[in-house]
This record gives structure tokens, C-alpha cells and sequence, in this order.
């Protein structure tokens, strides 16, 4: 089902179906770009729900400018921002308390590489981690990450050339560390 | 850049290492449908028990105002009526006992403190005093025992 559709079903009145068709196109790509910011399922799942109900509140006030896939990207952003936020506040960095949790997480199968580069992207500033794995995981296109992030291009390309140079150099740190 | 020692270009790094529980995505769409229901329930019962309040509200806001005008009204009355008495008196003429007994205390105090500065009586005052609180006969005496 086509943005289109979701909101041509949304605005003639089949809610139902255009929710089935928002949640069935979005969980999975929103499920693991929250999961690479929050790391931990459980907090995934809350911020996830919370995403696809503040979206689903708010469809009326969607005015169509931009497109219902950036727009509920954005949602799934601040709502990882703010949990990543709360967590800071709340004492310490908790994002790195997670990434270090996850040698014992059951939902976590990587090796050890993989491991250390999810330590070493917790360890990023939590909108420079968004657009880090944006980038470099989806592959999605500066202008794209320009329209979730309210950001201008010019910043996101520096902050993701910042954010890769650090996180390349933990991960050689921790290698050369290792053998 | 150097490229080997660019491990981030190494493609597992871009492999998905996370994993969810088993049906987790099957359940989600059934679990959300559920939140927006009981949340939207909440919101209705919030509706239902606004518009007590919202009548209520506006009244009670006027009512704190005008008790709030009307005691600051009465306050600045009160200050002014207080302030305005003492004129009164004076400009009637009538006093109450206790202002009759302020009153002799508050002269005596003036004069006490005029009696400490220096001050020359002549002598038409002196005779005048004299003349006034004391009799004929008690003058002659006094007269008498200074010469």
C-alpha cells in the first residue's frame, strides 16, 4: 500500500484499514531504526508504540507537504532523541550501560565486531548517533535526512564525516587493544 | 582514508545483529489497536467531566476577583476612615476620655522638651502666670518673705 492510499483511506473515512496499511508498511524500518538508537527491545517497543500513536492522533493535522515516510520518520527520531535524553538526565551515560548490556541480551546475535561498533555508536552525542545510522545503515540520502532531522545538508555531511571518524577510531582503538 | 584500516567498510559491519521476540511484529499491529482504544476512552471520559469545570470555571474566577477588589476595597476604606478620624475630632471638637487623657500627656511631653532648651521668659509673662494661678493674699506673702 502507497502513502497515497493510506491517506486516501485515512481521509474517506476507512480507518481501519488505512491504520492496518500505516502500521503493516512502517514497523519493521521504524522497529530497527529506534532499535539502533535505543538499543534495548523493550525501550524500542515503547518508543515505537508511542511513535505509530502520536502519528496516528495527529494524521488529521498531516497537511501532505512532506511525505507520510520522512514525517513518521521524524516521529520515530525525537521519540528516540527524548529517550536517550531522559536517560542522560536521569544520571550518566545509560546509552553506554546498554551497549555494554548487550553481551548478555538475548535479542542481540552479533559477533564481536558488531558488538564493538554498537559500543562505539552509543557513544556518539544522541543526534549525531541519528545520523550516523541513518547514513550509514539505511543508506538514506542527505536530503532525505535533511527533511527527518529539520537539519541543512551542509551540517548533516559534517556530522556524519565527525561521527564516522570517531567511531572508526574506537573501533581500531578497541581492535589494536584486543590482538 | 586509509581503507585497511577502515573497518567500518567491512560489510558486516552493516549487517543486522538485533533480533525480536518470536510474533513480536505479528502482535504489535492488535497491541497498538488497544492503546488507541483505552487512550481514547481516557480522552472521552476526560471530555465528559470538562464541561462541569469548564461551566464552573469562569465562575468561580469572577467570584475570587470580586472577593479580591472587594476586601482591597475595604482595606484602603478601613486605612483611610482611620487616618481621617483624628481630623475629625480635632476639627469637631470632640474627643473621647481616652483622647481627653492623651491629649494633657502629649502637651506635657512638649513642654518638657521646650524646657530643655534654652528659653528666656520675660517678665510680662512671669507677672501674667503669676497673676493668673495665684491669689491676692498668697502674692502679698511672698511679697512679704522676700523683703
Amino acid at each position: 500500500m502507497t502513502d497515497q492510499e493510506i491517506l486516501q483511506l485515512y481521509r474517506s473515512g476507512e480507518r481501519e484499514k488505512a491504520f492496518h496499511g500505516l502500521v503493516s508498511n512502517y514497523k519493521e524500518r521504524l522497529y530497527w531504526h529506534i532499535r539502533r538508537m535505543v538499543l534495548d527491545h523493550d525501550d524500542t517497543d515503547d518508543c515505537l508504540q508511542n511513535t505509530f500513536v502520536k502519528a496516528w492522533q495527529s494524521m488529521d493535522r498531516f497537511r501532505g507537504d512532506a511525505q507520510l515516510y520522512t514525517w513518521l520518520y521524524r516521529i520515530a527520531t525525537n521519540e528516540s532523541l527524548t529517550f536517550l535524553t531522559k536517560q542522560q538526565s536521569r544520571g550518566g551515560h545509560l546509552d553506554l550501560e546498554a551497549a555494554n548490556r548487550l553481551t548478555t541480551d538475548p535479542w542481540f546475535d552479533g559477533d564481536k565486531l558488531q558488538l564493538s561498533l554498537h559500543k562505539a555508536i552509543a557513544q556518539l552525542p544522541p543526534k549525531q548517533k541519528a545520523v550516523f545510522n541513518l547514513r550509514y545503515f539505511e543508506e538514506m540520502p542527505y536530503e532525505k535526512i535533511s527533511q527527518v532531522l529539520e537539519t541543512s545538508e551542509g551540517a548533516l555531511k559534517a556530522s556524519y564525516h565527525h561521527a564516522y571518524e570517531k567511531v572508526k577510531a574506537a573501533l581500531k582503538a578497541e581492535m589494536d587493544e584486543k590482538y | 582514508m586509509n581503507e585497511q584500516q577502515d573497518i567500518l567498510r567491512n560489510p558486516a559491519c552493516r549487517e543486522n545483529p538485533f533480533q525480536t521476540p518470536e510474533g513480536y511484529f505479528d502482535s504489535l499491529e492488535a497491541r497498538l489497536m488497544g492503546r488507541i482504544a483505552e487512550e481514547s476512552a481516557a480522552e472521552a471520559q476526560t471530555r465528559t467531566t470538562r464541561p462541569v469545570w469548564r461551566i464552573v470555571k469562569p465562575a468561580l474566577t469572577l467570584a475570587a476577583m470580586f472577593a479580591l477588589v472587594f476586601g482591597m476595597g475595604y482595606g484602603v476604606l478601613s486605612l483611610t476612615h482611620t487616618l481621617n478620624r483624628g481630623a475629625a475630632v480635632e476639627a469637631s471638637g470632640y474627643a473621647t476620655a481616652e483622647e481627653e487623657l492623651i491629649r494633657p500627656a502629649s502637651l506635657i511631653n512638649y513642654y518638657q522638651a521646650s524646657l530643655t532648651e534654652e528659653t528666656e521668659l520675660d517678665e510680662e509673662t512671669i507677672v501674667n502666670y503669676l497673676a493668673s494661678e495665684l491669689s491676692f493674699s498668697d502674692l502679698a506673702e511672698i511679697y512679704a518673705q522676700s523683703y
